[in-house]
């Protein structure tokens, strides 16, 4: 152990900085995570606030609001999963076929615009589109056609929200795919292509497993990242579908959390959705290392 | 881009009632309210300024309400209404929330106000929308500045309950009673708005935007559209009224339709309470009155009828506005501030005869009387740090006096508009501002620490200020003021949960959408009676009602 | 590249029209609203209100609100402060980013594992946001612009993905200069480094585009002292103008107060904010072209 150490200490000078910061900035104010076992008040401290052992566990779980809205969480993780994480890597793919580099700049650096607009502008735009007034419906209207109600429906707000998510993410997604696509050497599908595989079995043996990595590493942390569907996507449409399809856990301890100054009840929330999280990390990892994948680290 | 007026407009109307979070009393903290001496041994005497004379003088109400008096012009020679500076050369820091681009810091006018003042109050704006976000750490790492400004609505948010005292200083030995007659402009603020500024029997705020015609909001409509058609304000005097009104002008084809979002305002035809209700000597909470389920059922039908705008019904309020203007939503509620000449002007910009107007306060059948409850006086109330010495307080309140000078005063021409020649310039008595002006003088800082009585005063829209005072006086016997009026009512966190229902709020939203039954909603009143509202009104009873009584 | 290499098939109708359509209909997605985002950044106060909303056709132009946001000083003070806060900030985070990634990257060094677990559970647990407060204030971060940068230089997911791409395609080199004898230091800088540009070049952008769009930190940090403040926050109070100040607050607070901000000028926020990632994207994309790899190593 000695000698892997001595080996191995410029690695470990390396490493040194990113712990400390985050030795700073993150575990140190994790001392805020006993605020989940208190009465907390903020102009009173950490040290001061009352105790209330697990009270607010207690009332967490009693809650048929919070089951709900982590099965919503599951729910919409789920579709997210199956329609959403492919097709940043379809795309990408797509692209890297294409030949002109003309063509291939200018679709990439149009696509991942969206990324940047807020989803409040997301949201108005899909309102003014598909909304109830908007420009589809209006349409329909004038000729007669009915009107198609997806802005406010509940029973399609999974669908909706991962178009919208697909619009606004799959474009900025691509790129680190771009990347790992860059990284393939060129002369493996020459040396593919001299012995007779077709382009669909190029793309099967060089180009899928040349993203492996990659792809194994997004999928783990997507997984591990499975009670986070987003927040201000929900936030903004509670209204339009109802909480009964919206309430997710981030926005469930938001609104029975910080917004009635109910911190600590807040802080259970989120101490619950971390455990399951690191559980849900730690599983999609030992997951991929029984398909002989590294996942966040080699087994 | 959010547009949140419209639910806050509404949340402000009761923004008195403070959570604190322990569960158990601190010795610093009181909890319950002020008592009925104490609150009266606290509060400033009131002495009303006679320094200018409206040109739409204030009428009175029955139920102890006024309108706002109106101006149509600034007056000619203002009268000063402070001798000398009243600052002593003190620095002072001071933080307020903005709602608009942020001036640039020791510019012309801070310059100009600095001199006025005699001393050196560096105004540091924060933004408005994220303002609790913003102190609420401050608050906690103890790094108040020496003057802040508190918005009542936020109250709970930052614990103002419990900064009291411990951050923040006890006014009342520089102004109960007769010693606020040293600073006159302060002492012709209303009783009510320095109610919002006391906690525990003691002075701590200095409020400011005081109005005596202080309500929820109102039912507004195209008062241009609406007339073209033969229709008029005094047409709707009951709820179904407003039905026929949606069928008569809702056009989908064309992409119009009658209503935005009204339940907000208009729930209130059905004799609902801010929050509470005393019949009989016994509290009733506002979600356990049956009323509140026939609004439901009627916001429901509205709902499902067709006539209400496709994007007020998917929540969609940040384009709320640019409806109104379009001409595609012809009725909305909103706050009374969005009554002004700014409103005026976006409007115009879209259609030339565009003319707000509001409908009558009515009760939902149109028979028995239309009743709607008064708002605080202010919800404007800013606060010294407790650190600060004796004389630099009074150097503050001094300060604070010249801020307070009324309308129409000259002190109150520098505060609004700046100086004339630099910040703006007199073009037929209205003053017009400069670019300099609307850089630095526009985005208002100083009225964030303290300011006079409001007044109705739309320069250069003259039509606007003259249809909101008259709708204002056709209204003004309708205001009753509700139980508990202005009183800071500081609650013990399961108490306050108690009080307010994040599960009903959602269940009302989703029935006045038309997505849950009223039956779904009583269901789920049901179970928050039995999680404990009898503890709640026991609660309310022994230490609000019994200690001080309704306040009616 | 837009030569077809030899060994590749030359392109059939069908698929070549497949494609097309694809990435048509992902580009008509995307410039749609984009079209109606720049037109109503240009767009009068009429024509906005005439709309009711976002405008789709012209109906009268104008530059004011571009005009209105950059002729105010602040705005060009924090452009200047963006561009430091963004250069610093993502030089900072890639030199600890990279040196922590490759640390951790070679599978049987000393503590790899539990270091990469160290890092990982500050993806999932936070001790929320006034606990942060307290100790970023604590080391007189207030007023600080340190305090906009050091709190998040450390992405855990950016390590994530350069440490899987230094262990998955350089892995072979790094293997052979170990054996050769080459100190770490060495090895990451002549092998690494260069074998990497397309992973070192999408992270970047990751931090830049990071350090360029946030706000909430300077919301915390220095929410008063508009002089140091970046130009996305300077964006944000245009933007929040007349936000969530209640209704009923009568309007005796001057004109903005009374008014929320005009969609024009909300809009020519978010096109002020897409220009320089319009500018920058280019110099990112350059080096996704593959064959990077393999010329390097030639090199």
């Amino acid at each position: 152990m000695k000698e892997r150490l001595l080996r191995d200490r410029s690695l470990l000078i390396m490493v040194v900085p990113a712990v400390v910061l985050l030795l700073i900035f993150n575990y140190v104010p994790m001392v805020g995570v006993i605020t989940a076992f208190q009465y907390y008040d903020p102009l009173i401290g950490i040290w001061d606030s009352d105790w209330a052992g697990l009270d607010q566990f207690q009332q967490l779980f009693a809650d048929s609001r919070f089951w709900d809205s982590l099965t919503n969480t599951l729910y919409l993780s789920f579709v997210q999963l199956i329609l959403f994480f492919p097709i940043p890597i379809a795309l990408a793919m797509l692209l890297n076929s294409v030949l002109s580099e003309r063509v291939r700049n200018f679709v990439q650096s149009v696509v991942y615009l969206p990324h940047f607009f807020s989803w409040v502008l997301v949201i108005t735009i899909f309102q003014q589109m598909l909304g109830g007034a908007g420009a589809l419906n209006q349409f329909l209207r004038s000729h007669n056609l009915g009107t198609w109600d997806v802005m406010t429906n509940p029973d399609t707000f999974a669908l909706l929200v991962t178009f919208q998510g697909v619009w606004k993410e799959a474009g900025w997604g691509i790129i680190v795919f771009l990347a790992a696509l860059a990284a393939i050497n060129p002369g493996l599908y020459e040396a593919a292509a001299a012995d007779g595989a077709g382009p669909f079995r190029r793309m099967w043996h060089i180009t899928l497993p040349g993203l492996r990595g990659v792809i194994v590493l997004m999928l783990v942390l997507r997984l591990g990242g499975a009670l986070s569907v987003g927040f201000e996507q929900f936030l903004i449409q509670r209204e339009a579908v109802g909480h009964d399809a919206a309430e997710v856990l981030d926005t469930y301890a938001f609104y029975y959390g910080i917004a009635t100054t109910n911190y600590s009840f807040g802080a259970a929330a989120g101490l619950f959705k971390s455990v399951i999280s690191l559980l849900l990390i730690w599983g999609a990892n030992k997951l991929a290392h029984s398909f002989g994948e590294d996942g966040l680290y080699r087994k | 881009m959010l547009n949140r007026r419209g639910f806050l407009g509404a949340a402000a109307m009761t923004p008195l009632l403070v959570a604190c979070s322990s569960n158990t009393p601190r010795s610093a903290q009181k909890v319950g309210t002020n008592s009925k001496a104490g609150l009266k041994a606290a509060l400033p005497a009131h002495v009303p300024s006679t320094a200018v004379k409206p040109d739409i003088a204030s009428v009175a109400g029955s139920g102890g309400a006024m309108t706002d008096p109106g101006f149509l012009s600034y007056p000619a020679n203002p009268v000063a209404t402070v001798t000398g500076v009243p600052g002593k050369g003190g620095s002072y820091t001071a933080i307020t929330p903005l709602w608009g681009t942020v001036p640039p810091a020791n510019n012309s006018f801070y310059q100009a106000m600095n001199k006025a003042l005699g001393a050196t109050l560096t105004m540091k704006p924060a933004d408005g929308a994220n303002y609790d976000t913003i102190v609420t750490p401050m608050a906690a790492a103890k790094k108040l500045p020496d003057w802040i400004q508190l918005p009542s609505w936020w109250n709970a948010k930052f614990g103002t309950d419990r900064l009291v005292g411990t951050q923040l200083a006890d006014l009342t030995p520089y102004l109960a009673g007769d010693k606020v007659k040293k600073y006159p402009n302060l002492a012709a603020i209303p009783t009510g708005a320095w109610q919002a500024g006391v906690w525990g029997d003691k002075l701590y705020g200095i409020p400011g935007s005081a109005y005596n015609f202080a309500v929820a909001g109102a039912i507004f409509y195209r008062r241009d559209i609406l007339e073209a058609k033969g229709i008029t304000a005094d047409q709707v005097k009951s709820v179904a009224d407003y039905l026929s009104l949606g069928k008569e002008l809702t056009d989908a084809k064309r992409g119009v339709w009658a209503f935005g979002d009204v339940y907000t305002y208009l729930a209130f035809s059905w004799d609902l309470p801010p929050n509470w209700k005393v019949e009989g000597g016994k509290l009733l909470h506002k979600y356990e009155l049956p009323q509140l389920l026939e609004a439901l059922e009627w916001h429901y039908q509205l709902a499902k009828s067709g006539y209400v705008h496709p994007d007020a019904l998917a929540g969609q309020n940040a384009n709320s506005n640019a409806r109104f203007y379009s001409g595609k939503e012809l009725i909305q509620g909103g706050g009374t501030g969005a009554w002004n000449l700014g409103d005026y002007q976006s409007g115009v910009a879209a259609e030339k005869n565009y003319r707000r107007g509001a409908f009558n306060y009515i009760s939902h059948d149109g028979q028995s009387p239309a009743r709607m409850f008064l708002g605080p006086t202010t919800s404007i109330v800013s606060y010294l740090n407790i650190k600060l010495k004796p004389e630099q307080i009074e150097e503050c309140l001094a300060i604070a006096n010249y801020l307070a000078a009324p309308y129409g005063s000259a002190e109150y021409k520098l505060i609004t508009f700046g100086v004339e020649g630099v910040h703006y310039t007199m073009k037929n008595g209205v003053p017009a501002a400069t670019e300099d002006g609307k850089k630095f003088v526009q985005a208002a800082t100083f009225p964030f620490l303290t300011g006079p009585t409001g007044v109705i005063s739309n320069l250069g829209a003259d039509q606007v200020t003259k249809d909101y005072a008259a709708w204002q006086a056709a209204n003004v016997n309708a205001l009753y003021k509700p139980a508990f009026w202005s009183m800071n009512i500081s609650m013990p966190q399961q108490i306050a949960l108690l009080n307010t229902s994040q599960a009903i709020d959602d269940a009302i939203v989703s029935c006045v959408r038309g997505k849950k039954t009223v039956a779904e909603v009583k269901s789920v009143i049901d179970s928050w009676k039995k999680s404990g509202l009898d503890r709640l009104k026991g609660w309310m009873t022994e230490n609000v009602l019994n200690k001080y009584g309704t306040g009616q | 590249m837009t030569q077809r290499p030899s060994w590749q098939e030359p392109p059939t109708l069908a698929g070549q029209s497949a494609k097309g359509l694809t990435l048509g209909g992902v580009l008509l997605m995307v410039l749609v609203p984009l079209w109606i985002v720049v037109l109503t950044s240009l767009s009068t106060k009429g024509a906005i209100n005439r709309a009711g909303g976002l405008v789709i056709w012209p109906d009268g132009i104008t530059f004011e609100a571009y005009e209105e946001m950059l002729t105010d000083s602040t705005v060009r003070t924090a452009l200047l402060v963006s561009f430091g806060i963004t250069i610093v900030g993502t030089a900072i985070s890639m030199v600890v980013s990279i040196l922590c990634a490759y640390g951790l990257s070679r599978s049987d060094s000393f503590g790899h594992r539990f270091i990469l677990v160290l890092l990982i559970i500050t993806m999932f647990v936070s001790g929320g946001l006034i606990p942060t407060f307290l100790v970023v204030t604590g080391l007189g971060g207030y007023g600080q612009w340190w305090a906009l940068i050091l709190p998040g230089a450390v992405s855990v997911f950016n390590i994530l993905i350069l440490r899987s791409f230094y262990s998955s395609t350089a892995a072979e080199l790094i293997d052979a200069a170990r054996i050769d004898g080459g100190s770490e230091w060495r090895i990451l800088w002549s092998i690494v480094l260069p074998t990497s540009r397309a992973v070192t070049a999408v992270i970047s952008l990751f931090y830049a585009v990071g350090y360029w769009n946030s706000f909430f930190n300077v919301m915390l940090y220095m929410p008063t002292e508009s002089e140091k403040w970046p130009l996305q926050y300077v964006l944000l109070t245009y933007v929040n103008r007349g936000v969530g100040m209640p209704g009923s607050v009568n309007a005796g607070f001057g004109m903005e107060h009374a008014q929320t901000a005009p969609l024009s000028l909300q809009m020519a926020v978010v096109v002020l904010t897409l220009v320089p990632l319009v500018i920058v994207y280019p110099f990112v994309q350059k080096h996704f072209r593959t064959g990077v790899l393999t010329g390097a190593i030639k090199g």
